[in-house]
């Protein structure tokens, strides 16, 4: 037997905004950190304004460039204690922007984090259902060639995340999964482990876009938060005190009448001077959240409120399987993690769903009374990270090993192996 | 970046994680592996929260080196000596694993910079325990003496069923490493990268680093070392060691070091891989666009035609840059 499918798999769910990675069979990744790279631009430039003969001096200084990096919160530190480094983000909305970066990046979560040796693991990589062939393609490439793992599977991160929700008592693998991330939301029907690839919506609001509306709240305001802060400090808040209301008009009332109870105190030191501040957060509270379910207060190119665009998906779905689509719809991603997010989608979208059933019944004049259509919301303790969660369930599974594309695969038959990754259904 | 270290990232995170919801008393069961198959795993119950577990699974010895009560020489007075009384050896370990510590959260230092010194220090616990042996040879070298009843050769395990290789001696230790590979690039690129590592250590002014060797056969000081042991597709590398670069806190340093020189160099290697993966990409970059400006005005003419033309020639730029 293959020595390295006797150790736990690698799973490494690469989000745009954070990564999460570990090892298959636990219950919580080893480290979540910023997918971000601090990289030492100053070596390039310097060599770059000196004469062109100078070959040497300029391949030294790529080569001093490519050693000096750092990734995660590390990096997000050395930015801001030095000009010298600049960030670098390889993923934009779920895609793969810098090929670079990315490899870097890889590089430091196996060797410096998981230190961990590539050619002793399964490796379970998640993309997003939007991802170019051509891009799991790369990753191939990358895993197989720089990093020499064993085997290799690519996995769409939206199953992963039903895989999540699954408890042995059921054995669900139709749903609907709602993954809101950092930088891009997918509501994404799947039937029986397939994703039904063109019902897929997409919304342009995410975690990020969240952050940014608190930002522009408490600026507006006029607190005093240093500029080079405020983006983190906006994310702090939001991922501290915001909360979804039932009602956004009740909501301004609550605080109106009684500030006290409900207006938090942020508490900071600037970076530049080291001088302590602190300001107020009042109705970015709720208002933050609200952006998923009424657009409009944030953007004006998009205005669909996200249980519609559930609803539109399910009903753009091949037709027997809407009812169980309704019935299990999953949560995941960090921004799903707002207090009552789920109690709002569950209650909004029923609302939809009963004004559909109470039309038609009132066009059939009550001749034949259809049958209600069960909404669930499903939320679950490990949402904040259900695709990798899904993904150590799936990769502890004995049908894992045979269903990831080997090194030996790779290079018999060159990259575009890894543009297909079989379901495998045996484990459930 | 470039140097391991010694402590287990993963490890000292969850310790401090711990202490710091020490009274929530939350369960928790990890396990995870690092290089050379080095296997953890922790575990912490809701009904002794102060407790937490701690497995080390240690790679396979090979037929040349002794493992005592499946531990190295030395590694369970290393271990006392590491953590006194806060830890204990739970004999026998946890099934599957080599070694099983129960540390007690409650009875660490007070003091914060003692008592982070010591989550560090719980965090190396392969150093510790696999550094052993390697330990006491070369704390008897500091004292410029031979560690009593040791054989003239020791074999000491690195990874998985390979072994390297120590010739003890009063006024110095001789080091060689079997380099082992499986891939052939990076075999190839590993033989390239010791060459210039022993080229660097003669040339710059590294006079006091250990002096250091390679060669495609065994050393003279293997001679008796079985066939098996030696299969190397890399080549030998030799280090010689003397009692200053074991002097006091330069110790602890050299034994991970010299435990983990294979992982260094394999670590390299990938980093060399993936450096040159993105040249090539800048190249045909670069190649695409030089083509691009360089197409005489004729060929822009359809629309179709010039797609096709750069299909073509990007094809072409990639295969010269990789051949
Ligand atoms: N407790 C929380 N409450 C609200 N938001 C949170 C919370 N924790 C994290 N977030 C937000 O969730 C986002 C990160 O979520 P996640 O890790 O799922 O995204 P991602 O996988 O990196 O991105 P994507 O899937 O879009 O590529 C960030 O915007 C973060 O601020
Ligand atoms: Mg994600």
């Amino acid at each position: 037997m293959d020595p390295a499918a006797s150790r736990p798999a690698v799973v490494i769910d690469n989000g745009s905004g954070y990564t999460k990675m570990g090892f298959a069979g636990n219950v919580e990744p080893c480290f979540i950190v910023p997918t971000v790279v601090a990289l030492n631009e100053s070596f390039l430039n310097q060599s770059r304004t000196s004469s062109k003969a100078n070959w040497i001096a300029q391949h030294n200084a790529g080569v001093m460039a490519d050693l000096d990096f750092f990734i995660g919160d590390e990096a997000l530190a050395k930015s801001r204690s030095s000009s010298t480094y600049s960030l670098s983000y390889p993923i934009q909305h779920g895609q793969v922007e810098n090929w670079d970066s990315m490899e870097r990046f890889w590089q430091q979560c196996i060797f410096n984090y998981l230190r961990c040796d590539p050619e002793d693991h399964y490796f379970l990589l998640t993309e997003s259902p939007l991802t170019a062939p051509e891009s799991r393609e790369y990753t191939g490439e990358i895993m197989f060639e720089t990093f020499n793992v064993p085997g290799l599977y690519i996995a769409v991160n939206s199953v992963l995340a039903l895989a999540a929700g699954y408890t042995t008592s059921k054995c669900e693998m139709t749903g609907v999964v709602v993954d809101v991330g950092d930088g891009a939301t997918h509501v994404v029907p799947v039937a029986d482990g397939y994703v039904i690839g063109s019902s897929i919506k997409s919304v342009p609001i995410a975690g990020k876009d969240v952050t940014l509306f608190v930002q522009q709240l408490m600026r507006e305001r006029g607190e005093n938060i240093p500029p080079e802060d405020s983006f983190e400090v906006a994310r702090k808040v939001k991922e501290m005190y915001c909360y979804t209301c039932s009602d956004i008009v009740k909501e301004f009332n609550k605080h109106d009448k009684e500030p006290s109870k409900y207006i938090r105190q942020w508490r900071g030191i600037k970076p530049k001077t080291g001088a302590p501040y602190s300001c107020d957060i009042g109705y970015e509270r709720f208002l933050g959240p609200e952006v998923f379910f009424n657009p409009e207060i944030y953007s004006s190119d998009f205005s669909t409120p996200l249980p519609v665009v559930i609803d539109k998906c399910i009903q753009s779905a091949p037709i027997d399987t809407r009812r169980a689509l309704y019935k299990n719809i999953v949560l995941s991603g960090g921004s799903t993690m707002f207090k009552d997010f789920h109690r709002r989608l569950q209650r909004d979208l029923k609302k939809i769903v009963d004004a559909r059933v109470h039309a038609s019944d009132a066009r059939l004049n009550g001749e034949i009374k259809s049958q209600p259509v069960e909404v669930n919301v499903v939320s679950h303790s490990v949402q904040r990270f259900a695709v990798w969660f899904g993904g150590s369930v799936l990769a502890s599974t004995p049908e894992f090993f045979a269903a990831c594309h080997t090194k030996a695969e790779y290079e018999e038959y060159g990259a575009s192996i890894c543009r297909t990754n079989p379901v495998f259904k045996g484990m459930y | 970046m470039i140097l391991l270290q010694s402590h287990s990232r993963f490890l000292l995170q969850t310790l401090l994680n711990r202490l710091q919801n020490l009274e929530k008393g939350i369960e928790l069961d990890h396990h995870w592996v690092e290089f050379d198959d080095v296997r953890y795993h922790v575990q912490v119950s809701t009904k002794n929260p102060h407790v937490l577990l701690l497995s080390v699974s240690l790679p396979p010895p090979s037929s040349e080196t002794i493992f005592v009560n499946g531990l190295p020489f030395g590694a369970i007075d290393a271990i006392k000596a590491a953590y006194g009384a806060t830890v204990q050896i739970k004999d026998p370990p946890r099934d599957g694993f080599n070694l099983t510590l129960k540390i007690n959260l409650s009875k660490l230092p007070a003091n914060q910079d003692q008592r982070q010194s010591f989550l560090v220090k719980i965090a190396s616990v392969r150093e510790v325990v696999l550094g052993a042996p390697l330990r006491v040879i070369l704390k008897h070298l500091a004292s410029r003496t031979v560690a009593p009843d040791i054989d003239p050769l020791v074999a000491l395990v690195h990874r998985p069923r390979e072994s390297f290789f120590l010739v003890p001696k009063a006024d110095k230790v001789t080091v060689v490493y079997p380099m082992r590979f499986n891939d052939s690039i990076d075999t190839v690129l590993a033989t390239s990268f010791l060459q210039e590592f022993v080229e660097a250590r003669r040339t710059a002014g590294l006079h006091n680093t250990p002096p250091c060797s390679w060669s495609l056969t065994p050393p003279q000081e293997l001679k008796e070392v079985s066939a098996d042991a030696l299969l190397a597709n890399a080549g030998f590398v030799t280090f010689v060691i003397f009692p200053r670069h074991v002097e006091g806190p330069k110790l602890d340093r050299t034994v991970w070091n010299l435990s983990t020189f294979h992982a260094y160099v394999s670590y390299h290697v990938k980093c060399s891989e993936g450096f040159m993966h993105t040249r090539m990409r800048r190249r045909v970059e670069s190649l695409i666009q030089a083509l691009d400006r360089a197409r005489p005005d004729l060929e822009k003419k359809t629309a179709m035609n010039r797609s096709f033309k750069r299909l073509g020639l990007k094809k072409e730029s990639r295969n010269s840059s990789f051949s």
